[in-house]
């Protein structure tokens, strides 16, 4: 699934779409992360930085988009573990930007005058947060965006996953586990949000050549709810669905439950590391022989590798600027070691929290 | 509502049916031919079905928001209201029978309050209606968030799952428990003397008072009964869905306001129904599911929703002053 060699159309992809170019070094991820269960390949690209080397103790600040679902409040979780783990890290500052892109740009330019050593953020909105976050490498502050990229080059690192190799390799297995041939819906995110379209163009990708035949594609929020509202229209439109695509987990179960609900037999679903996913596979899989899955994660530890790499540029070290984190696909074969059965369905399970502190976030 | 003369309809016996049966329902058959034409799969019963269980969500919410809007107000709390019980009532059920009772009547009590907070901010800090809920939305979501921590947890219950998801005899059960509540409404509104001071304070506040009707307790009750409609509308959705979401309610803010104008109900108050609501709740409801089943892309599909409701709004809006 590590096939770097597909074009990049996305500009913003391109400036961590380099591995093609044999500037990377791609190592598993037991290493750099050996505190994780996830066996994800790191692939570091673009230029070498080379940090200016700072006295410790330092303050890092963290300039969160907004809060309000179960991925951020473990990657706040993570971080603040993490931040916590390191003596010359004296303070770690979140802000959150509650959805709304001007209020973040404000709370970077706090950030600023607060004067921290490094901003990580999660932008929401790549383009907005440039000149703020320029103004915060002039004042000599490391930027580390992680998770969604940033517009341009204005920034000293950046760890994600590629959104678009992420589609390709789910479209991939989905091809493969129909045969090459069937009949699918695709669900998707938010209309128009950069994330989901370079997924779906990957999935895209990875059906050519084949007989299979996209039916429809909704946009579904990521949300539970509607997916499931959205799959029974579908349901009722289309007397033969083989194959479900989706990038989020909660989109599969709700799309799931609306078959289950029509009587209709489960089939072979894409998505993410959603706990819930997990549970309902493990439940119906018995009774349903044609469901199976092809899952990849986001991992909410993104934010804890954008630390570690923020604090080696402070402490001097060097490395290269893009860090693009491939998950392994969960399926039928390796679900069991990442399930979950005793936390909450929203727990995402690519995960370095321990049980204990996932029962504290979840309640 | 209008002093200009009725325009002349081309055919005095369609116009008189169309006024007699009221304007959305027409266009609620007229988008269902329509529709039906275009996608054979909507005309089949088993997709009528579909659409009145999910209807009744957005029509169960939109009842209380008649309410407010034919007192003159608007409650744009409900989205909160939705969100927060979602959360509350999954997370007191943790997927066990034995709470169902608790998590109702906790979420019901929640609801009287949040309506009567919204009432005083109204009625006796004189708050404009569009402000004070608005901020109670906020707050809402804020202690939904606070609640959380950003990472809700629980699940309805099994059986209390059947309201949501079940049948009887074919027929949603949610369909079922939205028209006793809309009929309820509907004759509470239509039939009882606080039915008539509820027209009379949204037709003209002043007057109303002149006339010896209690115009701040109506207005109190308007908000508290569409907090409690909102709940409602959320224990339904949360049967149906099974799991919490911080962003369930959303989608409500706007939705539910606009089944109710699309029922008819003037913004300006007085003038509207809880069954006309009924009939706009269905129609938003097979708009969208229209929309999901033919072949466009999202951008289309929101350009098609927000034209065909403007056209059926001006459409039967020419009818409907004939009415009048």
């Amino acid at each position: 699934m590590q096939s770097f060699d597909i074009g990049l159309t996305r500009r913003r992809l391109l400036k961590y779409g380099m591995a093609g170019l044999g500037l990377a070094a791609t190592t598993p991820f037991f290493g750099a992360l050996a505190d994780t269960i996830s066996d994800a390949t790191q692939t570091f690209s673009g230029p070498l930085i080379s940090g200016k080397k700072k006295d410790g103790p330092y303050r890092i600040g963290f300039a969160n988009g907004f809060s309000g679902n179960s991925w951020r409040a473990m990657a706040i979780r993570a971080l603040e573990l993490e931040a916590a783990q390191h003596p010359d890290i004296a303070e770690l500052i979140v802000v959150d930007g509650q959805n709304d892109i001007t209020k973040q740009v404000n709370d970077i330019e706090s950030l600023i005058s607060q004067q921290v050593d490094a901003i990580l953020v999660i932008a929401n909105s790549g383009a907005a947060v440039v000149p703020a976050l320029n103004n915060a490498r002039q004042e000599g502050i490391i930027v580390a965006p992680f998770n969604l990229p940033i517009d341009g080059e204005g920034y000293d690192v950046y760890v994600g996953t590629n959104p678009e190799i992420k589609g390709q390799s789910s479209g991939t297995w989905l091809r493969n586990a129909l045969g090459g041939k069937g009949k699918i819906v695709a669900l998707g995110g938010i209309a128009g949000n950069s994330y989901t379209a370079a997924g779906w163009a990957g999935a895209q990708k990875a059906f050519e050549g084949s007989e299979i035949e996209v039916l429809a594609y909704r946009d579904t929020d990521w949300s539970e709810d509607k997916a499931k509202v959205v799959m029974s229209d579908l349901i009722a439109a289309y007397p033969e669905i083989d194959g479900i695509w989706a990038d989020g987990g909660q989109v599969t179960a709700g799309a799931s439950n609306a078959l289950l609900a029509a009587g209709r037999p489960l089939v072979p679903v894409t998505g993410d590391d959603y706990n819930g996913l997990l549970k309902l596979y493990a439940a119906q899989k018995d009774s349903q022989p044609k469901f199976d899955i092809g899952l990849i994660s986001e991992p909410t530890w993104e934010g804890v590798v954008a630390l570690r790499n923020s604090l080696a540029l402070l402490r001097g070290e060097e490395l290269q600027r893009d860090l693009v984190i491939t998950p392994k696909l969960i399926t039928k074969d390796n679900y069991t070691s990442y399930i979950r059965p005793e936390l909450a369905d929203g727990v995402f399970v690519d995960t370095n929290l321990s049980t204990e502190e996932l029962e504290k976030i979840f309640g | 509502m209008e002093k200009a003369p009725a325009p002349r309809l081309p055919n005095q016996s369609i116009g008189s049916v169309v006024t007699a049966i009221g304007p959305v329902w027409v266009a609620v058959i007229a988008l269902y031919v329509i529709s039906a034409i275009i996608s054979p799969a909507m005309f089949q019963p088993s997709q009528v079905m579909n659409i009145l269980q999910v209807a009744a969500f957005v029509g169960l919410i939109a009842c209380g928001q008649t309410l407010v809007l034919l007192i003159g107000g608007i409650d744009m709390s409900q989205a909160g209201v939705v969100t927060l019980i979602n959360i509350i009532a999954t997370s007191m059920m943790m997927g066990s029978d034995a709470n169902i009772g608790f998590a109702v009547v906790a979420c019901l009590g929640l609801a009287l309050a949040i309506g009567a907070a919204n009432a005083f901010l109204i009625v006796m800090l004189r708050i404009t209606p569009l402000i004070a809920t608005l901020s109670t939305n906020s707050i809402l979501f804020g202690i939904a968030l606070i609640y959380t921590g950003g990472a809700p947890h629980g699940s309805s219950a099994p059986s209390f799952n059947w309201l949501g998801q079940g049948n009887i005899a074919g027929f949603p059960v949610s369909a079922l428990c939205w028209l006793a509540v809309a009929l309820m409404l509907a004759w509470v509104t239509r039939a009882t003397v606080y039915g008539r001071w509820l027209y009379a304070t949204g037709a003209n506040p002043v007057a109303a008072r002149m006339m010896g009707i209690p115009t701040r307790a109506v207005q109190a009750s308007g908000y508290i009964v569409s907090a409690l409609t909102a709940a409602l509308g959320s224990l339904l959705l949360t049967a149906y869905v099974g799991s919490p979401s911080l962003g369930i309610g959303n989608q409500f803010m706007f939705t539910a306001v606009a089944a109710v104008v699309v029922g008819g109900t003037a913004l300006s108050g007085g003038i509207g129904g809880v069954m006309a609501t009924v009939g706009g709740a269905i129609f938003i409801t097979e708009l969208n599911s229209f929309t999901n089943i033919i072949r466009i892309n999202t951008g289309t599909q929101m350009v098609l929703q927000g034209a065909i409701i403007v056209a059926s709004v001006v459409l039967y809006r020419a009818v409907a002053q004939k009415r009048r």
